[in-house]
Order: C-alpha cells, then sequence, then structure tokens
C-alpha cells in the first residue's frame, strides 16, 4: 500500500489534523476515508480517518490565468517552471478511530498522527467491513447503497435494521433529491427475504403505489417467502368514530366556541359513558348516537341535574350541522370498522395507506389514531394484557414509514398528531414500535420529534432554515459533513446515526422496483393534447367556432 | 586543479578568490572549472580543506573610470610597469558548505576559516557525489543556511546544484525532483505572484 500524503501539523480541533498530499488521481475527495498506523496499547492498528476540507497549496499568478486558450503550465514554463503535476493539497482529516471487534464500533486513540507520518487511502474491503454494522445480505442488514467517494458498488453499505427499527429514523431532503426513492429503497430492503419485516408507509402522495412490483420479483422471493404489498386507497382504511378522543373531535371542527367545546364534550363524554355501560367497551357508540344526544342536550331535556336549559339549541344545531358535515362526508370514519392492524401490520407485509384524496385535517386524524393504537397495541402485547384474537393484539414489532412527516408533527404549532407521534418516538423504542420520519422541510419539523430519530439520512438541503434545524437536531454528523448538504446531488446522501458506524456519504443504489413519484412532463402532456384526435379539440371550442377562426372578437 | 587563491573573505563562510591568470600558472584554469554552481575545496593544511561552491564572480579592473588620455602607449607599459597589467582580475565568491578532514565530510557552516592565499581547487564527481552522500542516504544540510541568505543569486544556485547533483546520483532521482521543483516554483513563479 503506497502512501497518499503525509500528516501536517494540528487541525482546528482536538481531533483533526492536516495534511499534504499531491492527489496525483483526484482520490482524496471530501468524505474519503484514509488510515494511519498507530500503536495503541502495544497493538499496530489502522486508524480511520475522514477527509474534511482540501484547499490547493500551490496557485499560479491571476495572470498566468488570463487567457483561457493558453495552459498555465505552459506559462510557467516560459519562466523557467517545468513542474508536471505540480499540484499540492493541503486537506483536513478528523480522526474516527480505530475498529475494535471486540466493541464492534470505532475507537478514538484520541491522540492525532504525528507530522510526518504517512497516510494511506482506506481499502475497499477495510471500510466495506468497518463502515456497516452488518453485512450486506445479512439478517438485520439494508444495503442502500455504496460509499460516494468509491467507484459504485465497491464499498457497499449496509444499514443495521436492529438499529433503524429500534431508535427511528429520518429522512430530510429538498424536494427531488430523492428522499422517496431512498426510502422507496429501505422498503424494498426490509421486505427482502432477510427481513420481512412489518411495515406500513403512510403515502400523503400516493407514490408507493409501485412497491407492489415486489411481489414475485425474483430479488424478493425465496421458497418459503413472496412479500405482500397491500396499497390501501382512500376508503379502503377506516378510523372508527368511536375512537376519536375529544382532541380529535375538536380538532376535527376547528374554532369551535366555547359553548360548542362544552356541549361537544359533554356530548362525548355521555356517548362514551353509555357505550361502557351497554357494549362493555368504550369506543362502541355511533355517530347517530353522538348527534342525537347532542340534540337532547341542546333541547335541554337532559335528565341529569346539571342539564342546560334551551338556550344551547342553536349551539347543538349548529354543532351537529358541523359534524355532519365533517364527519359524514368524510370517507375514512366509520360507525364499525376500524383500522385492522393485523391487516395493517403483518410480517412479510408492506402496507401503502395512500392519502392523496384526504383532507389534511383527516389525514392527521388517521395518522394520530393509527399511531395511538399501534402503540397502544405494542404496550398491551408486550405486557401480556391482551391475548390471540383481541384486535390490539401485535404480537410482532412494525416500522411505520411517515412522508411528509413536517405535517405530522409541524414546528411551533401543535396537531392532533404532535403529541402521539413524540410519544412513540420517546417510548416506542421499549415495545417494538419504530418510526421513519420522511420530509421536505425539517425547519418546520418538530425539533423534538427530529432530535429523537437516531438514524438520519440527510440528502439535498438547500434552503438556510432546514439547515440549521438539522444542524441543531442531528448531533451526530460533524459540521464538515454538514457542510455538504447543499452540494448533494440526487441520490446522494448523508447516512449517520445508530444504523452505521460512523457517518458516511452514500450513493444509493438502484431500485429493484419502478419509481413512482416523478414529476409529471407538463410540456409533453400539452403538447400531446394537440396531437390527439380533432374532435376533441373541437368539443374544447365553442360552439359555431371552427378551426382556425381564431380572432378573439367578432 | 587549481582555480585560485583566497585573497579576502566577506564573512566567516564567505570568501573571495581570485582566479589564476595566463601569465600567473602554467596551464591556468578554463572558465568552466570556476563556474557559477561549481563545487571547489579551499585547502587548510594537508589532511584538511574548506567544500566551497561558488556563488558569483566579479571583475575586477582599476582602470574603469579612468577616463582621461594615457600619455604612455600599451607596448612601453609592458616594458615600463609589467605589474600594471596583473592588477585586472577576475574574483569569485565562494561559499563555504562545508568541511573535509581525511575520508571524513561534514555539511554545514565550517568551524575552521581558511588563511588568505589559500589554495582553491576543482573538485572532481566522485568528491563531490562523496560530499553529498552519507552510507546510501543523501545529503544536503547545507541548503538551509543557503536559502536563507538575501542573495538573488541563491534560487538558481541551488537548481545548479540540483541539477548536478541529479546527474550524478541517479537513484536521489525521486528526491531531487521534489527539491527542483520546490525551488523551482519559487523561482519562477512564486516572484510573478504564485501562492506558496
Amino acid at each position: 500500500m503506497n502512501p497518499i500524503g503525509l500528516t501536517k501539523g494540528p487541525g482546528e480541533s482536538q481531533h483533526e489534523f492536516t495534511f499534504v498530499s499531491p492527489d496525483r488521481h483526484d482520490a482524496l475527495k471530501v468524505g474519503e476515508f484514509i488510515l494511519h498506523r498507530a500503536e495503541i496499547d502495544g497493538e499496530e492498528r489502522d486508524v480511520l480517518s475522514r477527509v474534511t476540507s482540501r484547499a490547493p497549496l500551490r496557485l499560479y499568478p491571476d495572470g498566468f490565468l488570463a487567457a483561457p486558450e493558453i495552459d498555465p503550465d505552459d506559462v510557467a514554463a516560459v519562466f523557467g517552471y517545468g513542474g508536471a503535476g505540480h499540484e499540492r493539497f493541503e486537506m483536513t482529516a478528523a480522526v474516527i478511530g480505530y475498529y475494535d471487534e471486540r466493541l464492534g464500533d470505532f475507537i478514538n486513540p484520541r491522540i492525532p498522527p504525528r507530522a510526518g507520518r504517512p497516510l494511506y487511502l482506506a481499502p475497499d474491503d477495510l471500510l466495506a467491513s468497518v463502515l456497516s454494522k452488518v453485512s450486506v445480505n445479512g439478517q438485520g442488514a439494508a444495503h442502500i447503497g455504496s460509499l460516494l467517494s468509491r467507484e459504485s458498488g465497491r464499498v457497499p453499505l449496509a444499514l443495521d435494521l436492529r438499529a433503524v427499527t429500534s431508535t427511528h429514523l429520518a429522512i430530510i431532503a429538498n424536494t427531488g433529491a430523492g428522499k422517496s426513492y431512498l426510502a422507496a429503497v429501505l422498503l424494498e430492503e426490509l421486505m427482502k427475504p432477510n427481513n420481512r419485516a412489518a411495515v406500513l408507509i403512510v403515502d400523503p402522495h400516493g407514490e408507493y403505489g409501485t412497491l407492489a412490483e415486489m411481489m414475485g420479483h425474483e430479488a424478493f422471493v425465496e421458497p418459503d417467502y413472496s412479500p405482500d404489498v397491500r396499497v390501501f386507497r382512500p376508503g379502503d382504511v377506516k378510523v372508527r368514530t368511536a375512537g376519536l378522543t375529544i382532541g380529535d373531535l375538536s380538532y376535527l371542527l376547528p374554532n369551535l366556541s366555547e359553548r360548542m367545546e362544552y356541549l361537544l364534550r359533554r356530548a362525548h363524554r355521555d356517548v362514551t359513558r353509555h357505550s361502557l355501560q351497554e357494549k362493555g367497551k368504550p369506543d362502541r357508540w355511533t355517530v347517530a348516537e353522538l348527534l342525537i344526544r347532542l340534540r337532547q342536550l341542546g333541547e335541554g331535556g337532559d335528565n341529569e341535574d346539571e342539564a342546560p336549559d334551551d338556550r344551547y339549541a342553536g349551539t347543538a344545531e349548529a354543532l351537529i350541522w358541523r359534524l355532519e358535515s365533517v364527519i359524514k362526508g368524510a370517507t375514512i370514519f366509520d360507525d364499525f370498522e376500524h383500522l385492522d392492524l393485523a391487516e395493517l401490520f403483518r410480517p412479510g407485509r408492506c402496507s401503502v395507506l395512500q392519502l392523496d384524496e384526504v383532507d389534511s385535517r383527516q389525514q392527521q386524524i388517521m395518522v394520530a389514531t393509527l399511531l395511538r393504537r399501534a402503540f397502544r397495541a405494542r404496550t398491551q402485547t408486550e405486557k401480556g394484557a391482551v391475548a390471540e384474537g383481541d384486535e390490539l393484539y401485535l404480537p410482532y414489532p412494525v416500522f411505520l414509514l411517515i412522508e411528509e412527516a413536517h405535517h405530522f408533527a409541524p414546528a411551533s404549532v401543535d396537531v392532533v398528531s404532535t403529541q402521539v407521534l413524540k410519544q412513540v418516538l420517546s417510548e416506542g423504542r421499549k415495545f417494538g414500535l419504530a418510526v421513519g420520519l420522511i420530509s421536505q422541510r425539517p425547519g418546520r419539523l418538530d425539533p423534538d420529534a427530529l432530535s429523537q430519530c437516531n438514524t438520519q439520512f440527510l440528502l439535498r438541503i438547500v434552503n438556510p432554515i432546514d439547515q440549521a434545524r438539522v444542524a441543531e437536531s442531528v448531533e451526530t454528523v460533524g459540521r464538515e459533513l454538514l457542510s455538504e448538504l447543499p452540494a448533494l446531488t440526487k441520490g446522494q446522501v448523508i447516512v449517520a446515526g445508530e444504523a452505521v458506524n460512523t457517518p458516511v456519504l452514500c450513493r444509493v443504489r438502484s431500485r429493484h422496483t419502478p419509481h413512482g413519484a416523478e414529476s409529471p412532463d407538463a410540456p409533453a402532456l400539452w403538447r400531446k393534447w394537440f396531437s390527439g384526435d380533432k374532435k376533441r379539440r373541437k368539443k374544447a371550442r365553442p360552439a359555431g367556432k371552427e378551426e382556425g377562426d381564431e380572432a378573439l372578437f367578432t | 586543479m587549481i582555480v585560485g587563491k583566497i585573497i579576502q573573505s566577506n564573512a566567516h563562510n564567505d570568501y573571495v578568490c581570485q582566479i589564476y591568470q595566463r601569465d600567473e600558472v602554467e596551464s591556468p584554469p578554463a572558465r568552466e572549472d570556476y563556474a557559477f554552481g561549481r563545487f571547489v575545496r579551499i585547502r587548510l593544511d594537508d589532511d584538511r580543506a574548506l567544500i566551497g561552491l561558488v556563488y558569483d564572480t566579479r571583475l575586477f579592473n582599476p582602470e574603469f573610470g579612468r577616463l582621461g588620455p594615457r600619455l604612455s602607449p600599451q607596448e612601453d607599459l609592458q616594458v615600463f610597469a609589467p605589474d600594471y597589467l596583473r592588477e585586472k582580475a577576475t574574483l569569485i565568491g565562494i561559499a563555504a558548505i562545508g568541511t573535509i578532514e581525511g575520508d571524513g565530510v561534514s555539511q554545514g557552516l565550517p568551524t575552521l576559516a581558511a588563511d588568505t592565499d589559500a589554495l582553491v581547487e576543482t573538485m572532481t564527481d566522485d568528491e563531490v557525489r562523496a560530499f553529498h552522500l552519507d552510507g546510501e542516504a543523501m545529503r544536503l544540510a547545507y541548503t538551509p543556511g543557503l536559502l536563507a541568505t538575501d542573495s538573488a543569486h541563491v534560487l538558481p544556485l541551488m537548481l545548479n546544484v540540483l541539477e548536478r547533483l541529479t546527474a550524478l546520483l541517479p537513484e536521489q532521482a525521486a528526491m531531487l525532483a521534489l527539491l527542483k521543483d520546490e525551488i523551482q516554483w519559487k523561482a519562477a513563479v512564486a516572484p510573478l505572484g504564485g501562492e506558496r
């Protein structure tokens, strides 16, 4: 192994150092891994460092560069300088440490290499074995791509799904940077025979339907296994209205007056109590019962001591009208059907919950209810409070991927799903309920929610506010890597956190299934309209007008 | 080959040598023998010598500036004042960069000084090679001392030295190329505004 550079001196911080290299083959990209040999506790170790910056040391005078058609090397030769490959670079590297196989992690030797020590480009096989916590294609591994600084495929990167599913993840990127693509790759890996996960993705834009092509695809099939992909369209999955909390109801009906709020709370309490008495469970009431109870309260015909008088009649009517218009008009609510957790979550099944035709508040209610029920199911199952056959019996860990997460846990304002999402993020890991947040606007995502995601995938982020939020919430990625964010191109991602041994710049692998989130080609579609049959265009033309009769005013 | 003798010093390691002329020795040195960048030896005694490097050349001419007409023709002067012609001289500046003592050599500022009239002689390729080798390793320990001077000639001087050593020590070509590149950049590009 030939040295690629020599240590120069200290860097800005204790774990950084500078080195000089001619780098004739442009091997030392920012993010590249280098190593030096050091004797640690009497043992020769390969200590890994990451290149964090590079700057050329020798710069030609501006005058040499004034004529683009003349090579500055030729100008220098005129003055007597004949150095071929004169360039040399000063680079900064941050020490990561040596890999300790017993601990399965990097140990920082806490001492940078001495000046003049040779540095080597870390070999592919070494990186492949130490960057990932698990081996590619092994159980619990998600092969998401390869190291960006090396040729595609030379250093494959595998995530430790055990870490991902126990500490949550976040995929953060600008629109068009490839976050849906990456999420789909991750889902593909989760559904491969070596993992067979129980996954659900909340898909507000209907982008993940193409995952259904995993079924029967050779990359996913083994003699005893084939993944099952269920796409749930709006209307396929219902939220039982009786499962809605008073908070949910208030959220569905924004800007309620205090009187309305009072009546609603009262009616909800009554129907819940009645349901418990009559049907043995508090969440078996129907919308009709709630409306009847509201009407009774409005009419003052209640037998209770604190019954309102008919001053509430108008309020009750208004409330009933709003409830009917919201709940009865929505496709996601039903009196009897409920989210069937065993149907939505099952090992080897990827459920795609498409919500693209659902009102945004109802989407939030749907996600809040889903999270609440999944969390309750997992906690009760783990505690042995429910048995097989119970609707809350969920005897395996589940993973929930939420697209447009800033919509379900926005910063600076609480929506109905915020609290339950935060609860799941903080407590779900103990009960095998993992969440993945996908967002294009981290600046609008609740910072607590983002900071609870201990595996991060950061794609291109240009907006300074979004960058600041990421820097604030994602502690594992150093500022040098974060500075790469605006420069990343499509399919390039910084992976950091629990699922990898050290933050890495990764090139996302190609999907096995087609991508479903392409933007429509508007100009092509416009032209296609014109190339269509004349009848259609004639139909679109006002009556009495003929083709070629283009005058606007006649 | 003796090229001249020390006539003066400007500093402990900076000597002036007067080059022998035609009527002073039987075979006067050729121009190449005292050229810029040549390694020379300044004799101290039978066993010891200073190693020097020719870094400057000056022509001494007392007649320069005497603008009035001569009363005697040139032919008469050769008869009546023959020593007058020898007042024109070629002087070279020699930087002492090391010492040779028996078979041993040391590089850097010499501790010993040469005397006036000490003889200055050329060095063979083998002697130059031996002066720069410490076992198999090349040594150029005098370089920092030279580069520390503010002479405008020091970079071309070093390039000249490195050029010669490249021919003499082909096994050190990579190291010499690195040094030469560094000096060349400083000599050719940095003065024009190139950085580092």
